[in-house]
C-alpha cells in the first residue's frame, strides 16, 4: 500500500472521528445560524442607511461570506485541530493506530489533512450559505465569479490558528488545554494587534505598525479581505470601512500613496505571515511526534 | 539474529526520566513459539512490548521483527504483526465490524478480503450478535475479545498480546487459550505478556521473566521449571505407615529424606526424576498397601517466585 493510500485512510478516519463529536456539529450549526442572523438583522435594520445603499446591495455577499470568517471559523479551526492528535493519546487509541504499518509522518499528515479538509468543508458551507442569503435578502449579486477564490483565501487564512491548535494538540497531548491556550492566543493576539494599530495611529511610530502586522490574527483576519479589495472595486467607503484594515487609509495618507498599492503590499505580507506561522507550528508538531514516545492513555 | 528468529530484542534499555524501566533486556523468539513474558507489576513488560512495536524510543539497544526494526521502518516491520494492548480502549464511534474493517484498510487489505475477515473474526471471538453495535455499548470483556480480533485482522505472522485474557470470563479465557495454541500450530508466533501463570504454563513453549527491568530468565518452559526446581517430592498414601517402610525408603540412594504424617509419606528425592515406579516397588516389598502415589514437581508459579527472589 502506498504512503498516499495510508494517509487517505487516516483522513477518512479523522473525518469520522471529528463528525462523531457533537461539539463540532453544534459549532457548525451555530456558525451557519449566526451568519443567517447577522444578514437578517443587517437587511432589516440598515435599509436606507449609508451602510446599505442600492450601490452596496450587489456586494453584500462579501459581508455574508466574510463575517463568519472572523471568530467562528477560527474557533471551529481551533476546536477541530485541538483534539486531532491529543484525543488519541487521551483515549489510548494512538497506541492502536501507531502499532499499524504506518509511519509517524504519514499518521500526522493524515490527521492534519483530515482535520483541515473538514474545516475547509465547513468554510465551503458557510461561504455558500453566505452567498445564498445575500442573494435572498439583497437581490442579484456582483462578482460572484470571485467566490471560489474567496473561499480558498478563507481556507488559507485559517491555517494559522488551525496549525497553532494542532501544534498544541501534539505538544501538550491534552485537548482541552490545547483548545484553551489557542483560543487565548487568538483573543490576546486580536487585542494586541488592535492596540498596536492604535498606538501606531497615535504616535506614528513605525515599529508599532510592523509589530501589528506580525501578529497572527492580522494575517488570519485580513488576508481574505485584502484579496477581495485587490480583486474588486466597491463603490462605498462606509461599506469598505466595515471590512477594511484601518491602517491602510491611515498609511496611505501618511505616505501619500494610493490605497491600492498598500493593499497589494499588505496582501503579500499577509500571505507570507500565514505561511510562516503555519510552517513553524507544523514543524514543531512533527518534531514532537518524531522525537518522543507515544504516550499511554492520559484521560 | 538466527534465521528462524522472528523477534529479536537486544540490549534494550529505556529510561522514564531518571527511572530505568528496562535494563539491557535481550531475548529472541523463534517462529512457531508461544512465548510467555512474565513479571510483576511495573517490571517492564508493557514497556518492552511498546518498544517492540516502535511506540517507545529505546535509549539503547534495538528490536527487530522478522529482520526489520519497527522504529525505523514500521511499514514493513508491522505489516504481519498483530497487537492486542492491555485493557484496550477502542474507538467508540465505530461498531465492532466497522473498526475491524478500518483496521483492515490500515493493512491495505482489499475490500473483499476485509469483508470475509471481519465476518470470520467476529464469529471467532463470539461477537456475532454485537458486530453491528457501537463499541461504546460493549462490556470490558467484549472490548477485550474485539481487541484480539483486531490483532488478527491481517492474518499476522506474529501476534503480540499484553494480558489478553484480562476481563474475560472463564469460558472465553479457555476459548482464547485454545485459539492461541492453534495459531501456534499454524506456524504463527505468539508473544503473550501475562500474570496468569497457570495460563502461561498451559500454552507457552517458552518463557521470559523480567523483574525491575532486567531479564531474570529466558528459555523453554521445561528448562525454567528444571532450572528453578530444588527438589522433586513424591507423596504416598498408605493404608498403614510402618517403621519398616520408612527405614527401607530412607536407605535408598536416590532418597534424600522421608517424613511421615498420619498414613501419608513425603519422600524427598535427590534427583529430579520421576521415580514413582521404584518407590512403589519398595513399598510393596515391605508389605505396604499403597492407596495413592503422586509426584510433585515445581509449578511455573514456584519457579517464577524463586526466579524473582533470586534476582532481588
Amino acid at each position: 500500500m502506498s504512503a498516499l493510500r495510508r494517509i487517505t485512510v487516516i483522513v477518512g478516519y479523522e473525518w469520522r472521528r471529528a463528525l462523531a463529536k457533537k461539539s463540532v456539529l453544534a459549532l457548525i450549526i451555530l456558525a451557519v445560524g449566526v451568519q443567517t442572523s447577522i444578514l437578517t438583522l443587517y437587511s432589516q435594520f440598515t435599509a436606507g442607511t449609508m451602510f446599505l445603499t442600492e450601490e452596496v446591495k450587489p456586494f453584500m455577499w462579501i459581508l455574508g461570506v466574510l463575517q463568519s470568517q472572523g471568530l467562528f471559523v477560527q474557533l471551529i479551526a481551533i476546536i477541530i485541530a485541538g483534539s486531532t492528535m491529543s484525543e488519541e493519546y487521551e483515549h489510548g487509541t494512538a497506541d492502536i493506530l501507531l502499532s499499524k504499518p504506518i509511519t509517524r509522518i504519514e499518521y500526522l499528515s493524515g490527521k492534519f489533512l483530515g482535520g483541515f479538509s473538514l474545516l475547509a468543508l465547513v468554510e465551503g458551507l458557510t461561504t455558500v450559505v453566505g452567498v445564498i442569503l445575500a442573494s435572498w435578502f439583497f437581490g442579484p449579486q456582483n462578482g460572484i465569479q470571485y467566490v471560489p477564490l474567496m473561499f480558498l483565501a478563507i481556507v488559507y487564512s485559517t491555517l494559522i490558528f488551525f496549525c497553532l491548535s494542532f501544534m498544541f494538540s501534539e505538544v501538550l497531548r491534552r485537548s482541552t488545554l490545547a483548545i484553551l491556550i489557542s483560543f487565548a492566543i487568538l483573543i490576546a493576539s486580536s487585542m494586541i494587534s488592535q492596540l498596536l494599530a492604535s498606538l501606531y495611529m497615535m504616535t506614528g511610530e513605525y515599529l508599532y505598525f510592523r509589530l501589528s502586522r506580525g501578529i497572527p490574527t492580522w494575517g488570519a483576519s485580513y488576508f481574505p479581505l485584502l484579496l477581495m479589495r485587490e480583486l474588486m472595486t466597491i463603490p462605498s467607503t462606509a461599506f469598505l470601512n466595515l471590512i477594511n484594515d484601518p491602517l491602510i487609509p491611515f498609511e496611505a495618507e501618511k505616505r501619500g500613496v494610493s490605497e491600492a498599492i498598500l493593499v497589494r503590499e499588505a496582501l503579500q505580507q499577509a500571505a507570507i505571515i500565514v505561511a510562516v506561522y503555519a510552517i513553524i507550528f507544523v514543524l514543531v508538531a512533527v518534531y514532537r511526534l518524531l522525537k518522543s514516545d507515544v504516550t499511554k492513555k492520559t484521560a | 539474529m538466527s534465521p528462524q528468529s522472528i523477534i529479536a530484542v537486544s540490549n534494550l534499555t529505556k529510561f522514564y526520566e531518571d527511572f530505568k524501566a528496562l535494563d539491557s533486556v535481550s531475548f529472541k523468539v523463534e517462529k512457531g513459539w508461544v512465548y510467555g513474558y512474565l513479571g510483576p507489576n511495573g517490571a517492564g513488560k508493557t514497556t518492552t512490548i511498546r518498544t517492540m512495536l516502535g511506540l517507545l524510543r529505546p535509549d539503547q539497544g534495538e528490536v527487530q521483527i522478522d529482520g526489520v526494526n519497527p522504529a525505523e521502518d514500521p511499514v514493513h516491520a508491522l505489516q504481519r504483526v498483530g497487537y492486542a494492548p492491555e485493557l484496550p480502549t477502542l474507538q467508540t464511534f465505530f461498531t465492532g465490524e466497522q473498526l475491524l474493517d478500518f483496521m483492515g484498510k490500515m493493512f491495505g487489505l482489499p475490500e473483499r478480503t476485509r469483508k470475509e475477515r471481519v465476518k470470520e473474526l467476529i464469529d471467532l471471538v463470539g461477537l456475532k450478535e454485537w458486530g453491528d453495535k457501537e463499541i461504546g455499548k460493549y462490556s470490558k470483556g467484549m472490548v477485550q475479545r474485539l481487541s484480539v480480533a483486531l490483532a488478527l485482522i491481517n492474518d499476522p505472522l506474529v501476534l503480540i498480546m499484553d494480558e489478553p485474557t484480562i476481563g474475560m470470563d472463564p469460558e472465553a479465557t479457555a476459548h482464547f487459550r485454545n485459539l492461541f495454541t492453534n495459531l501456534s500450530k499454524q506456524g504463527k508466533t505468539v508473544f503473550i505478556s501475562s500474570h496468569l501463570l497457570d495460563e502461561v504454563q498451559r500454552i507457552c513453549t517458552h518463557v521470559g521473566m523480567i523483574n525491575r527491568g532486567r531479564m531474570v530468565f529466558d528459555g523453554p518452559i521445561m528448562q525454567v521449571l528444571e532450572a528453578f526446581t530444588q527438589q522433586w517430592v513424591i507423596e504416598a498414601e498408605l493404608k498403614k505407615v510402618t517403621k519398616t517402610v520408612i527405614s527401607a525408603l530412607k536407605k535408598l540412594d536416590y532418597v534424600e529424606d522421608v517424613k511421615a504424617e498420619g498414613n501419608k509419606l513425603r519422600i524427598e528425592l535427590k534427583e529430579k526424576k520421576d521415580l514413582r515406579g521404584k518407590i512403589s516397588s519398595e513399598i510393596f516389598k515391605r508389605k505396604g498397601v499403597l492407596l495413592s502415589l503422586n509426584l510433585h514437581k515445581i509449578t511455573l508459579e514456584d519457579a517464577y517466585l524463586r526466579a524473582l527472589k533470586g534476582a532481588q
